[in-house]
């Protein structure tokens, strides 16, 4: 079985709620993080094995910028999914990825997605009703609350979104 | 007959596959009622038919029913512009073909084209791109061709006066192998290599297809793709450039990236070293082929490249380009590469030569200098020891020497010591304040200058001392006393204590000697009295002594003969007598051999009594001649 499929997914959150390191740890890399502040824009490979074949996620972390106008929307043309992040610990980085979403959507349609809540190893400081996070998963998204100091969740919501892509 | 006529009939009611829309039984019976009109009495049945109206009408619509009814569909059609669209759309491609060798219909039909073209561009000019791209494609190629071949002809004009041994060999070899001698420069001075081969899905920036030269190092192709088209993007946005622009060039040192773009796929190549303008060709030429036959597949990529697998060969041919250097002959002496070798050889010698040469001139100029400089020293430190010079400064100012301070105007001669020490004096400057030293040797001068030593004196430093030796007459003591007295403070002193009057020695004695002679005179004669001469023998004798004393002694010497007479008689007339006796003694000194010029008279008369008694004893007494010896410094 060879590894020929590839998709483009976008990486996208708002400022600091820890996309890049959230990846670092899980993807192949060969560009430097001072790609984000310069070109805008950092490109990882994450191969993500299916049962019947093999994934390959380019994913564009695109340079986290909370004033969404200033998105290159050009970055996100022929995603075929894309990663939302936000920090657990602020709700304001939850809306900007919702209004991220809305953004996206409206440019390139409906496409499949994972919500991401970073920071979960901050239990005590979490910010983020439960309920909330289940009014997401009623509506079919995919959500999963991840950490990028221990790793949790992140595998899942790759093999998720792959899988979403895939087919 | 009714039977006939009812066989003759028959085919009417049988049904008719042909014609089915004729409601034939109607028809029938209406021939039966025509055929009553015609002979009343044919067969049975209704009364006959009224000549007019239902009837007709019927016989209308039965004759004519199918074409009214097609009439009828035929005017729906009509007036219905959707069912008549449909229906000329059927027809018009062949309507178009028929008509396409008129030449009226292309003049027709341009002005509704340009229009919608015009209108298609405005809505979508990526639609009209995609639809010319095969055809723009070989246009441009050809296009380009020609621009090359235009190049390789400028190239060719260029070159054509170049005379160069290599010239003439490239030369030699455009001719042997049949091709344009622009050709074979290129050849042997573009060398490149394709490394790498990057098919990459223009929407998504996902990987297509790849392919590395043997050796090429890379990253990631999938990862590299992405990022390129990511930067692409990313300057495209940064300055505004238009959709379909792009970056076509990036190099990096010797390192090329060319971009072709296509409708669907972009085609970046990584190029090592030196690629010909044609080499952009060969891209759009593989680019175009891979859209000619996939062209649905790249549009529709969605990241599945397994079905690209035969894109492959097309960049493999990509990635086989190449130029290589070429390899010098391997038959044969290397002449050209020993010739240059020699020249190179030679040009070394040549420049280690000058090298060589500058260095001598440059070291020679150095010890000259250095000779110059020592010549100089040498002068500087003697000027220091010299007496009566002080120097305030020396040293090189320009290319000159330059030397100033105070002269005593009795030291030695700077310019004189210039030429003794073998120093250049159009290389020297030199200022002097004059001033008077008080250094023993200069005092010495200076007295020597004032003072006028008679040759008989000596004056020499001793120590601190100018010390004068010798003998010398009483007056030059005295003024030499006095000029010692009037010697700065502080300097040396000068030291009389070495001269002798001159006076006290023989000349002195001799002197005494002629003073102690008197000649006696009797009484009114100015003769001697007899018996005298032996007297005056000594005294010529004496006073050629005294003048050949005074002579050796650098001193002049003066004898004065003093007349005398006794006091009896005339005052006057003894004066003369006087006087008459000295002239008497001077002519018998003068006659025993006496140098006159030695000798003054005067006249005393009796003013100088040697005994002032008025006895006879004491005038013949004074009845005399004495001498006086005066001795003098030269004049």
């Amino acid at each position: 079985m060879t590894a020929t499929l590839q998709k483009k997914i976008c990486m996208l959150g708002g400022f600091s709620v820890g996309k890049t390191s959230l990846v670092k740890r899980y993807v192949q890399s060969v560009f430097s993080e001072t790609y984000l502040t310069t070109v805008g824009v950092k490109i990882d490979k994450k191969t993500v094995d299916l049962s019947d074949r093999i994934v390959n996620l380019i994913l564009w972390d695109l340079a986290g910028e909370d004033d969404i106008s200033s998105l290159r929307m050009s970055y996100l043309r022929g995603s075929a999914g894309y990663v939302l992040v936000a920090d657990g610990t602020r709700p304001s980085t939850l809306e900007v990825a919702l209004s991220l979403r809305q953004r996206v959507e409206a440019d390139l349609g409906p496409l499949p997605f994972v919500l991401l809540l970073n920071k979960n190893d901050l239990r005590e400081q979490w910010a983020i009703r439960d309920a909330e996070l289940e009014d997401f998963r009623r509506n079919g998204w995919w959500v999963e609350s991840t950490s990028a100091r221990t790793g949790e969740g992140v595998e899942d919501a790759f093999k998720a979104l792959a899988g979403r892509v895939a087919h | 007959m009714s039977a006939s006529a009812a066989d003759t009939l028959e085919w009417l009611v049988r049904p008719f596959s042909g014609d089915p829309g004729i409601d034939r039984q109607a028809l029938a019976g209406l021939l039966v009622e025509l055929a009553r009109n015609v002979e009343p009495q044919f067969g049975a049945g209704p009364s006959g038919v009224r000549p007019i109206d239902p009837r007709l009408e019927q016989l209308r619509t039965l004759l004519l029913g199918r074409e009214i009814e097609v009439l009828s569909r035929l005017s729906e059609v009509v007036e219905d512009p959707e069912q008549l669209a449909g229906a000329v759309g059927r027809v018009l491609p062949t309507a178009i073909a028929l008509a396409s060798s008129d030449a009226r219909l292309g003049q027709v039909l341009a002005p509704a084209l340009e229009k919608a073209t015009q209108s298609s561009i405005r809505s979508d000019p990526g639609t009209l791109v995609n639809i010319l791209y095969p055809l723009i494609v070989p246009a441009i190629r050809k296009s380009i061709g020609e621009t090359i071949d235009e190049t390789f002809q400028s190239f060719n004009e260029s070159l054509k006066h170049s005379l160069t041994w290599r010239g003439l060999r490239w030369r030699w070899e455009a001719w042997r192998t049949g091709t344009s001698f622009a050709e074979v420069v290129l050849k042997h001075t573009l060398v490149y290599q394709v490394e790498h081969v990057f098919l990459i899905h223009r929407h998504t920036g996902l990987l297509i297809s790849h392919v590395a030269a043997e050796n090429a190092a890379g990253q990631d192709p999938q990862l590299v793709s992405s990022m390129l088209i990511a930067i692409q993007d990313f300057v495209r946005d940064s300055f505004s450039g238009a959709e379909h622009q792009g970056l076509d060039t990036v190099r990096l040192g010797e390192l090329w990236l060319w971009s072709e773009p296509g409708p669907f796929a972009t085609l970046v190549a990584v190029i090592r070293g030196n690629p010909p303008e044609g080499l952009h060709e060969q891209l759009r030429s593989v680019l175009s082929r891979i859209h000619e036959e996939r062209p649905h597949a790249l549009e529709s990529f969605d990241g599945d490249s397994s079905s690209f697998a035969d894109v492959e060969a097309h960049l493999s041919e990509c990635a086989a380009l190449g130029q290589r250097a070429p390899r010098s002959a391997e038959r044969g002496f290397p002449w050209l590469v020993a010739l240059v070798g020699l020249i190179l050889l030679a040009l070394a010698g040549l420049g280690g030569f000058r090298w060589w040469q500058n260095e001598r001139a440059w070291e020679h100029e150095q010890q000259l200098r250095q000779a110059e400089q020592r010549l100089w020293d040498g002068y500087v430190a003697r000027l220091r020891a010299q007496p009566g010079i002080v120097i305030t400064e020396a040293g090189r100012r320009d290319d000159k020497f330059l030397v100033a301070g105070l002269r005593d105007p009795l030291a030695a001669d700077p310019q004189l010591l210039l030429d003794q020490e073998g120093v250049d004096p159009a290389r020297v400057v030199s200022r002097w304040q004059p001033y008077q030293g008080l250094d023993p040797v200069f005092m010495l001068k200076r007295l020597q200058a004032s003072l006028d030593p008679p040759p008989t004196v000596t004056l020499a430093v001793e120590g601190d001392h100018i010390v004068a030796q010798g003998s010398a007459p009483s007056t030059w003591i005295e003024r030499a006393r006095t000029a010692g007295r009037m010697l700065p403070a502080g300097g040396p002193m000068l030291d009389l204590t070495g001269v002798r009057d001159v006076n006290e020695g023989a000349i002195g004695k001799l002197s005494k000697a002629i003073r102690s002679h008197e000649i006696h005179f009797n009484f009114n004669d100015s003769l001697p009295a007899p018996g005298q001469d032996a007297v005056l023998d000594q005294l010529a004798k004496e006073l050629n002594d005294l003048a050949s004393l005074a002579s050796t002694m650098s001193v002049s010497a003066r004898v004065t003969l003093t007349g005398h007479s006794d006091d009896a008689g005339n005052g006057t007339f003894n004066l003369s007598l006087s006087s008459a006796r000295a002239e008497t003694v001077r002519a018998l000194l003068k006659k025993r051999g006496a140098d006159p010029d030695l000798l003054t008279v005067r006249g005393a008369g009796p003013l100088e009594p040697l005994e002032a008694a008025s006895s006879e004893a004491a005038r013949s007494a004074n009845r005399r001649v004495s001498f006086k010896v005066g001795i003098e410094e030269q004049r």
